[in-house]
């Protein structure tokens, strides 16, 4: 719910700090017992999000927050048009992580047909020779849904699937996974009846040499970690939605030399390094570079991942005043197009 | 060379386990020895060390259902690995609740001790996870390095107290100083000495038991109330401490004055000897 003084509702795109955030919301206990309700809104006039918790015997609790205003993106990712799409319990892939020591960064998933894979990345074991390997083996059996096109193996960090886990562990729902060729984005996704959660993780690319989807994410050259979001695509089921959901262009397959698909993103919640471009732009052709890093012998995987949150209520809410945000373009896209090469590892 | 076991059973796998937490706990890189007939850990009183050594010795067939190995020959039946003890330990960890355990030799890229576990998994299919643990073979040359630590006559020999107990009073001493006196007589008490410019904090153990003495002659002569003591280092003593996760079924310590401490314990049907060597 969003006011302003003019008591219109606004699409506001904001970004608030984590540490601000997650202390008023500690104790869950506690909030479940002793709280009535409570009620979120925004003071654009002051830049502030408001929480306020109402206890009994008339207590009210208010926590102001300033929040900066951010300049949406746009990923460029369809997940439902990749080869390889699973689902699972978040609990079973959990359990199969645990194994892998913490001091990985990334790892890589194996698929065929018939099997799911999880070792460590190889390229990071061969480095260290005090390095343990690890693979494991999940049946297909254990997946709600297992449908892989092509043999696939696809590296990507590892902190975040973990994270990601945790994160869907307290939802009930299954996590999807749907992901192509490396080098491709991957795509984890959770959809359960109050929320859903997608997040995008970069995979290493095969050979850094050659381009890999250079069209799939538009990503700043210089920036080592971006956090995006993806719209959700128009969940029509009930949504007085605290971020706008729309997509106004059918979704197209992430080829190079393809327009884009239209997805206004909501938030940048990441790199401040990150150059937004000016102006509305609805296509982009070859632009984004390749997911790893041009610094040769470099294993330095460039990570980011990014995630919406669509809540849902009651009231249906379809009102965005800016429809079409800018698009953000790698920042030295514009030159390596005048250059007529890209700059990629 | 070679080495292939199992674990099939879920108490044994539990145990062996336990073992291999206990020895990363002891030592972060120790010698794995395989014969015929048993596993040995092996840590020896290299300076690196601290000059603190020790001898973990475990029969096989007591933990694994099938056990094979290849020795570096016929009349040297013996294999000597040298691993990082938290690779295995870690390994092991997720073997918890598995249906059955192998390890054996391989020489993937370099050579390893692949641990594989096979899982129960909620449907059918099994679930399998394995890991390859990198080793360094150890040279034949340099195997008599390796062997079993001679136990000197000690002067007093005791039953240790509890050692959970031993440790926390180990801990807080170690915010004091960093020299510990353990001292003990043949009348069943211990005690843990520290002492520093300000003060001086002793911990009285009494009642503790004491096993017969090898020889009969020497506990005649020695008055049973005299005191036998050793200083060492107080970190040693937490680390080896630190290492006791369970109680052991048996705990025992020989003093040999002013020169070492060996601690010999048995955890069920695991023997652990651990010297550590007084300061000079």
């Amino acid at each position: 719910m969003n006011e302003n003084e003019h008591d219109t509702t606004l699409n506001l795109k904001c970004k608030l700090g984590m540490k601000s955030i997650l202390p008023i919301f500690r104790c869950l206990n506690s909030l479940e017992r002793n709280i009535e309700k409570c009620k979120i809104f925004t003071r654009s006039d002051k830049c502030k999000v408001v929480i306020q918790f109402f206890y009994r015997h008339g207590i009210k609790r208010t926590h102001n927050i300033c929040f900066q205003e951010s300049q949406p993106l746009q990923v460029i990712f369809d997940k439902n048009v990749c080869t390889n799409t699973l689902m699972i319990q978040p609990r079973l892939l959990a359990d199969a992580i645990v194994l892998f020591t913490s001091s990985q960064e990334e790892v890589t998933l194996a698929v065929t047909p018939l099997n799911f894979c999880l070792k460590s990345s190889n390229e990071e074991s061969m480095d260290l020779s005090n390095a343990v390997y690890s693979e494991m083996f999940v049946g297909s059996d254990d997946f709600d849904f297992f449908q892989i096109g092509m043999d696939t193996e696809i590296t990507f960090c590892f902190k975040e699937l973990k994270g990601i886990l945790t994160f869907s562990e307290a939802t009930h729902a299954p996590i999807s996974i749907y992901f192509d060729f490396p080098g491709k984005p991957l795509a984890l996704s959770i959809d359960d009846m109050l929320v859903e959660a997608n997040f995008i993780l970069a995979t290493l690319a095969d050979e850094p040499s050659r381009a890999s989807s250079p069209q799939s994410l538009c990503l700043s050259q210089k920036q080592k970690r971006s956090d995006l979001i993806k719209k959700k695509a128009g969940k029509n089921a009930t949504g007085q939605t605290l971020e706008c959901i729309s997509r106004k262009a059918a979704p197209r397959r992430i080829y190079p030399k393809e327009t884009l698909t239209n997805i206004s993103a909501l938030e940048n919640c990441g790199d401040p390094g990150m150059k937004r471009a000016n102006g509305d732009i609805s296509e982009v052709s070859e632009s984004s570079v390749s997911n790893t890093e041009e610094v040769p012998g470099s294993l330095c995987l460039r990570k980011f991942s990014c995630m919406f949150f669509g809540a849902v209520s009651s009231d249906q809410q379809e009102h965005f005043n800016h429809p079409f945000d800018s698009l953000a373009r790698a920042s030295d896209s514009e030159e390596d197009m005048n250059n007529g090469s890209f700059s990629l590892s | 060379m070679k080495f292939r076991a199992k674990i099939v059973d879920g108490a044994c796998l539990n145990h062996f386990t336990r073992i291999s937490n206990m020895i990363a706990k002891l030592a972060k890189t120790c010698t794995l020895r395989i014969s015929p007939d048993k596993l040995n850990f092996i840590l020896c009183d290299k300076l690196a060390n601290g000059g603190v050594s020790m001898w973990c010795e475990l029969e096989q067939e007591n933990f694994f259902s099938e056990f094979q190995m290849e020795g570096f020959s016929a009349e040297n039946n013996e294999i000597y690995l040298e691993l990082t003890s938290e690779n295995l330990s870690r390994a092991l960890k997720t073997a918890q609740n598995a249906r059955a355990l192998k390890i054996k030799l391989t020489n993937k890229h370099f050579p390893c001790l692949t641990v594989s576990v096979e899982l129960f998994s909620m449907s059918n299919s099994s679930r399998i996870a394995t890991h390859d643990i990198p080793i360094k073979v150890i040279p034949r040359k340099l195997w008599k390095d390796l062997q079993e630590p001679m136990v000197p006559d000690p002067d007093v020999s005791i039953y240790l107290p509890v050692l959970k107990t031993m440790k926390s009073v180990v801990e807080k001493m170690k915010n004091i100083s960093s020299h510990l006196v353990i001292e003990a007589n043949l009348d069943g008490e211990l005690n843990l000495k520290i002492e520093t410019e300000l003060v001086c904090v002793t911990t009285h153990f009494k009642d503790l038991g004491n096993p017969p003495l090898a020889s009969e002659s020497t506990s005649q002569d020695r008055n049973p109330e005299h005191m036998a003591e050793v200083h060492i280092d107080i970190r040693k003593l937490l680390q080896f401490l630190a290492g006791q996760q369970v109680n052991p079924t048996k705990a025992l310590c020989n003093i040999v004055t002013n020169k070492m401490v060996h601690f010999d314990l048995l955890h069920e049907d695991v023997s652990l000897q651990y010297f550590i060597p007084a300061l000079s």
